[in-house]
């Protein structure tokens, strides 16, 4: 759906028009903060309105505009007494922007955003009930906290931080460039002394982050980071997917995914952590087979894991 | 004329009219068109597909209802097309304000979404909104994808109204219920008339567009419940079991998020947990079980760890007979 400037325009104007009928003479600087626009902006608006009205369009069912000492008056505009209401766009806009504001940790919930939300829910018709929620994915309030203070004062920090993808714990010292949330999960961006570089870390997977008394300077534009990325030095896998290992094609950046015959799809991966193929290779089981990589794989990952089941429960050990 | 005026004029003779209006006395009465036919024709079909991209109501009646083969004509019905006021207060304008800066709410429709939306409630309300430099910068950033099936799916559990779409190759019509965002997915709790019982849907596996069918109001949205699925041990029929699962000091924290505080029902001094989990899918637990490699090990019940040992033992022997 894209938009046009006709659209944007009328659209604004059905918003201003029925505010400035309603009221006395509002400053026209008033008008112009409530509504974001500037004053040229506003007098093109205005100077449109004063043609506009109703068959036959004599003067008397012409909508009237008058500007006089910094002030604007609307009348005869009856027909635009309220603003039309929100699209389903402008609704979700709002709503899922609420939403999840409130889902980050420390967010008052009986703030005045869940009031707000509450009434708009209300008119949209949603309903006081929950009809949209929206969760970041999980972390400890503590660890998002401190981090982002820590990004917020420029303070360097320590972390231990758990590697999914090379399943690997390490510490690290980190300069906290920026915290986010995208794709339901929060990251921290930063450049880490360890890896000579910029790194992303998942919030949720940092257990321990301890705030150094250290300053750093941030780069003046920090670069957009990317979450997922495969390189050109990575090794290239090729998997065969069941109609039940599709998945993998749908929830990974992948190279090339072509349908082959039965529903099968042949994916090429580029992979530069072992221990994530260990997983996708163990979770599809016998629904993907591996047509270009190392088939001791699977085997060696699965053969480690049955280690600890065989011959007594290690968790009673312990 | 320029199309801006016409339009105004147009949605003003929509609302103002107290009839349905034919397009022929539209022409008249909104005046701006060629007096070309064809032109004429095709521009108004332009403004009226610019009006309901809008969002405006515009209904084609019969001029008589008593009469409903007769000429038929167009208006706007005030009281769909009228924003009450949502009685927003300063502080509470504010807060959406800062909710529309500090959230990428992505779509193809962009920005202009929160920013005509915001419009609409300066306009309907009394509550003052902040000046452009009144929101503190956040330390974070966040972003929502929602797409045009959010958006309409959004509308129609507004509506609530009933709508259509392909899913798993089916057709499906479904009473959208309730929305959620969970795991970087969005997810839609539905009664789904095609299997006559409720069910989650995947939004990013609707295949093409969703479409709303019939009236609005046709069903009433049942109290509570989130609208995200269970976790993947808990999506299934099977008999319920607890399953005790031992979990690795590196990767307990993690864990005991994953999960929740609630199931962890022992923490050990070296930093390893013990979770309990009740199961009713046996597949979903051996793949979230399977998430931490050999880190994590099934306790009980021992058909569980059977289980895995079944499953796995034909993968580690693999390699040998190739």
């Amino acid at each position: 759906m894209t938009r046009t400037a006709a659209h944007d325009r009328l659209g604004r104007l059905l918003a201003i028009v029925p505010w400035v009928a309603a009221r006395d003479g509002p400053e026209i600087a008033e008008v112009c903060r409530r509504f974001g626009i500037t004053q040229r902006e506003l007098l093109a608006d205005l100077d449109l309105l004063f043609v506009c009205g109703v068959y036959p369009f004599t003067p008397d069912v012409l909508i009237d505009v008058d500007i006089a000492d910094g002030r604007v008056w609307i009348r005869f505009a009856d027909y635009f007494r309220r603003p039309l209401r929100l699209t389903p766009p402008e609704g979700l806009a709002l709503i899922g922007a609420g939403a999840a504001l409130l889902g980050v940790p420390g967010a008052d919930p009986d703030g005045a955003l869940a009031r707000a939300l509450d009434k708009l829910a209300t008119v949209l018709g949603l309903g006081a009930e929950e009809a949209v929620a929206v969760e970041l994915g999980p972390v400890r309030p503590e660890t998002l906290e401190r981090v982002q203070q820590a990004a917020r004062d420029r303070h360097r920090v320590e972390l231990d931080y758990y590697s999914f993808g090379r399943d690997e714990r390490s510490t690290r010292i980190v300069e906290p460039w920026r915290v986010f949330n995208t794709q339901g999960q929060w990251y921290l961006a930063g450049y880490c002394q360890q890896a000579g570089g910029e790194r992303l870390f998942r919030v949720d997977r940092i257990s321990r982050v301890v705030v150094l008394d250290e300053h750093f300077s941030p780069p003046e534009a920090a670069p957009p980071a990317a979450v997922f990325h495969g390189g050109p030095d990575d090794e290239v896998i090729i998997l065969d997917l069941e109609r039940d290992a599709r998945w993998v094609a749908e929830q990974y950046p992948n190279e090339g995914v072509v349908e082959e015959r039965g529903g099968r799809l042949r994916v090429t991966l580029r992979v530069s952590e072992r221990a994530w193929l260990e997983r996708v290779l163990l979770r599809a089981g016998t629904d993907a087979s591996m047509i270009r990589g190392d088939p001791a794989i699977r085997s060696e990952a699965a053969a480690r894991i049955l280690g600890r089941y065989l011959p007594a429960p290690a968790g009673s050990v312990s | 004329m320029d199309r801006l005026e016409r339009l105004v004029n147009l949605v003003a003779a929509l609302l103002a009219a107290n009839r349905p209006l034919p397009r022929e006395e539209l022409r008249t009465r909104v005046g701006g068109y060629s007096d070309d036919d064809e032109a004429f024709r095709r521009n108004f079909e332009r403004d009226k597909e610019l009006l309901r991209q809008m969002g405006m109501p515009l209904v084609l009646e019969p001029l008589d209802p008593l009469q409903p083969e007769a000429m038929m004509g167009y208006r706007i019905p005030r009281d769909r097309y009228e924003l009450p006021d949502p009685g927003l207060a300063t502080d509470e304008l504010a807060a959406l304000h800062l909710a529309a800066s500090a959230v990428a709410v992505e779509g193809a429709w962009g920005k202009s979404a929160s920013t005509s939306a915001l419009w609409k409630l300066a306009s309907a309300t009394d509550g003052q909104p902040p000046g452009p430099s009144a929101a503190p910068p956040l330390a974070t950033s966040l972003e929502l994808p929602a797409g045009d099936v959010v958006a309409v799916l959004f509308g129609a559990a507004a509506d609530m109204r009933r709508v259509r779409f392909r899913y798993r190759d089916e057709v499906r019509e479904v009473d959208p219920w309730r929305l959620s965002y969970r795991n970087g997915q969005w997810y839609l709790a539905a009664f789904d008339h095609l299997r006559g019982d409720s069910r989650t849907f995947r939004l990013d596996r609707v295949q093409g567009e969703v479409e709303p069918v019939g009236e609005s109001g046709a069903f009433e949205r049942p109290d509570g419940g989130a609208a995200a699925p269970a976790p993947a041990w808990q999506l299934g029929d099977e008999d319920e079991v607890r399953a005790t699962l031992f979990v690795d000091a590196p990767q307990a924290d993690w864990a005991a998020a994953q999960v929740g505080e609630d199931a962890v029902v022992e923490r050990r001094p070296d930093g390893s947990v013990v979770l309990a989990l009740q199961v009713n899918n046996r597949d979903g637990f051996r793949s979230f079980v399977l998430g931490f490699l050999d880190h994590a090990e099934v306790l009980a019940p021992a058909v569980l760890r059977d289980d895995l040992v079944a499953y796995l033992t034909p993968f580690a022997s693999e390699s040998a007979s190739q």
